[in-house]
């Protein structure tokens, strides 16, 4: 479970979150949307750690990240948005070098990442040096060694980003059994139908705080449409035009 | 440790396939000991012909001092009539240099020859051809003098006022032995050269192709990534400088003994004694462009100050090539100029101060030691990870 307190921060005069809580629960797929510039990158990287907040507190299935951020990774996977994979290295050996930092013994990582690949359906490429891999290799790959260590909560950024339809399809059903196996997922993406079908929880996020959230049908209930879009855009221009904030917890 | 280790063996991995890292840290200080050679063998094999062979008078009017031309010839040189303007011959160094003597004989044989020497001391072989020519001068005049002292009845040995007794006790002889002294400058320039693709790649590179982020999100600390890149660095640096090394004793046993104008070229153990001067150097060079990649903004940027950090101790030694200096212990503090002078000591096969060599191993690792925690805060620094 991912757990969100209050969580705000700055760069400079810039408030890019501001004061943002929320729960990602185990089980559930958590959708995290938001126009361009709302601050959704930003809260990726105070939850993994690589940011630290100015306020606020962020819980790792009870772990304070800030406290200690190493064993709030380990319970972490993340996909970020850049893949930046290392072009000389085979999709094998980014998945066992990741697989080492997070300590798992060599045995059980090749173990793991045989699963990955019959899972993730990278037989064909495995073995090949990432240069020149598709925008869909690098996506497995990236999801690869996001889940080698098998974390509990897993975060993406943007999963489906330029995947063709089959690749978003896998991608999509990897979501689902992930959901299934009771691991706790944040995503976030701007394709409101992928949201929409995948996500048991949407975060509104517009100028760096939270707009809406809750279940599709409560923010249907809440907003009186029907379509996901426009409830986002109902949302985020309402926010924009206005200072009010309507967050919940 | 093991995520310090997991680190430097994925660096190692990638670094060793990558075309661009082995070029820098393999082929490129082979550059060195292929110049040196190469002077060493064109302008050490030309000055040697200069010294040892008969030497070569070109002379203009020759006719007018039939006395000093036998003298040449009988002293061995070859003596040949000019021919063409003497100025543009000497100049154009067709030849080394041109005496010119009056038109006409001296009317007064008692009366100094007027010679006019036209030399060219921008070339080596009219430095050493006139060096000959002047020593020629010196034993005709002598020889001459001898003659007139005793026509008059006196001895020729008044003219001995002085007798020196010059004794060579130098391991090398001729300019050969500031070719050896260029070899520490070349070292130290490796040490600094070698390693900075691999520290720039995994470093300001991996920045900005954004692949620090997804590096920091693993259950690893910052300092530990980068001392295992650090440890990439070393190696890399390390290979570079055993090529070089290497290159150089190849160099000092194939180039023939007659150019290095050498009683014994540096041992093999000698260069190794070298190589293990160097060694606190290496750290510090990585370190020096561990903290560079840190400040600077971009991959280009932190190029740019890279490209000229190597200058800085490579132009210090140099000058120490060519205008030695005593080494003292103050000097043995300042990293890189301390070990310029004892390798500097080492490649002249002269005996080396173990309290200078301590001085300086400490005085470096002490600036190594500072730079790295320097590096490493740095590090810690929010927006390092991703592209400006």
């Amino acid at each position: 479970m991912i757990e969100i307190r209050g969580l705000a921060k700055s760069f400079g005069d810039l408030r890019v979150v501001r004061d943002v809580s929320f729960v990602a629960q185990d089980g559930e797929i958590t959708g995290l949307i938001g126009p361009n510039g709302a601050g959704k990158t930003t809260m990726f990287r105070l939850i993994c750690t690589v940011l630290r907040p100015d306020r606020g507190t962020t819980l790792i299935d009870g772990i304070d990240a800030q406290r200690d951020s190493l064993a709030a990774r380990r319970r972490l996977g993340v996909l970020p948005d850049i893949r930046a994979l290392y072009t000389r290295l085979t999709a094998r050996e980014h998945l066992r070098y990741f697989g080492e930092l997070h300590g798992i013994p060599g045995k059980e990582l090749d173990r793991r990442i045989d699963q990955l690949v019959e899972t993730l359906r990278m037989e064909d490429f495995i073995d090949r040096r990432a240069k020149g891999f598709s925008r869909g290799q690098q996506m497995k790959v990236a999801l690869g060694r996001a889940l080698v260590h098998q974390p509990h909560n897993i975060m993406l950024d943007e999963p489906t980003n330029g995947l063709d339809v089959a690749t978003s399809r896998a991608v999509r059903d990897l979501l689902r059994q992930l959901r299934a196996e009771g691991r706790c997922i944040l995503l976030t993406s701007h394709i409101m139908q992928e949201v929409a079908a995948l996500a048991d929880r949407i975060v509104i996020l517009s100028g760096g705080h939270i707009v809406l959230q809750g279940a599709p049908a409560e923010l249907r209930r809440a907003t009186g449409l029907a379509d996901l879009e426009e409830i986002f855009m109902a949302a985020t221009q309402e926010a924009a035009a206005e200072p009010a904030l309507a967050a919940g917890n | 440790m093991s995520a310090i280790l997991t680190v430097f063996k994925k660096e190692m991995v990638d670094h060793l396939r990558d075309g661009r890292s082995i070029l820098v840290s393999m082929i490129y200080p082979l550059m060195g000991p292929l110049l040196l050679g190469m002077m060493f063998f064109f302008v050490g094999g030309s000055m040697r012909l200069s010294d040892t062979g008969p030497l070569v008078v070109p002379i203009v009017n020759g006719e007018s001092a039939p006395d000093l031309v036998r003298f040449f010839a009988k002293e061995g040189a070859r003596v040949e009539p000019l021919l063409g303007d003497a100025r543009t011959l000497v100049i154009g160094g067709r030849v080394a240099f041109a005496l010119i003597l009056p038109e006409r004989p001296n009317p007064t044989p008692q009366k100094a020859l007027a010679v006019r020497l036209l030399t060219n001391p921008s070339r080596f072989d009219s430095i050493v051809a006139t060096s000959r020519v002047v020593q020629m001068f010196d034993a005709y005049r002598r020889d001459t003098l001898g003659e007139r002292l005793r026509g008059a009845g006196l001895s020729p040995d008044m003219m001995d006022v002085l007798d020196v007794a010059q004794e060579n006790i130098g391991r090398s002889a001729g300019p050969a032995i500031i070719l050896l002294t260029m070899i520490p400058p070349f070292l130290i320039f490796t040490l600094f050269t070698g390693g900075v693709h691999v520290a720039l790649d995994t470093t300001s590179g991996e920045r900005e192709r954004g692949a620090f982020e997804p590096l920091m999100i693993n259950p690893v600390r910052r300092y530990e990534v980068l001392a295992g890149k650090l440890g990439a660095v070393i190696v890399f640096t390390l290979m570079a400088l055993a090529s070089q090394v290497v290159a150089f004793w190849v160099m000092l046993h194939v180039v023939p003994e007659a150019s290095l104008g050498l009683v014994a070229p540096p041992s093999a153990l000698r260069l190794l004694l070298v190589v293990s001067v160097c060694l606190p150097l290496v750290v510090l060079a990585a370190a020096t462009q561990l903290l560079i990649s840190a400040v600077t903004r971009s991959m280009k940027e932190a190029q740019t100050y890279l490209g000229l950090l190597p200058l800085v101790p490579g132009l210090a030694g140099m000058v120490l090539a060519l205008a030695p200096v005593r080494a003292q212990p103050l000097l043995a503090t300042i990293p890189t100029f301390g070990q310029t002078l004892l390798m500097g000591q080492l490649v002249r096969n002269e005996a080396v101060s173990v309290v200078f060599i301590g001085i300086t191993a400490v005085a470096t690792l002490t600036a190594t030691g500072l730079l790295l925690v320097l590096g490493f805060r740095l590090y810690e620094r929010e927006g390092i990870l991703f592209p400006q």
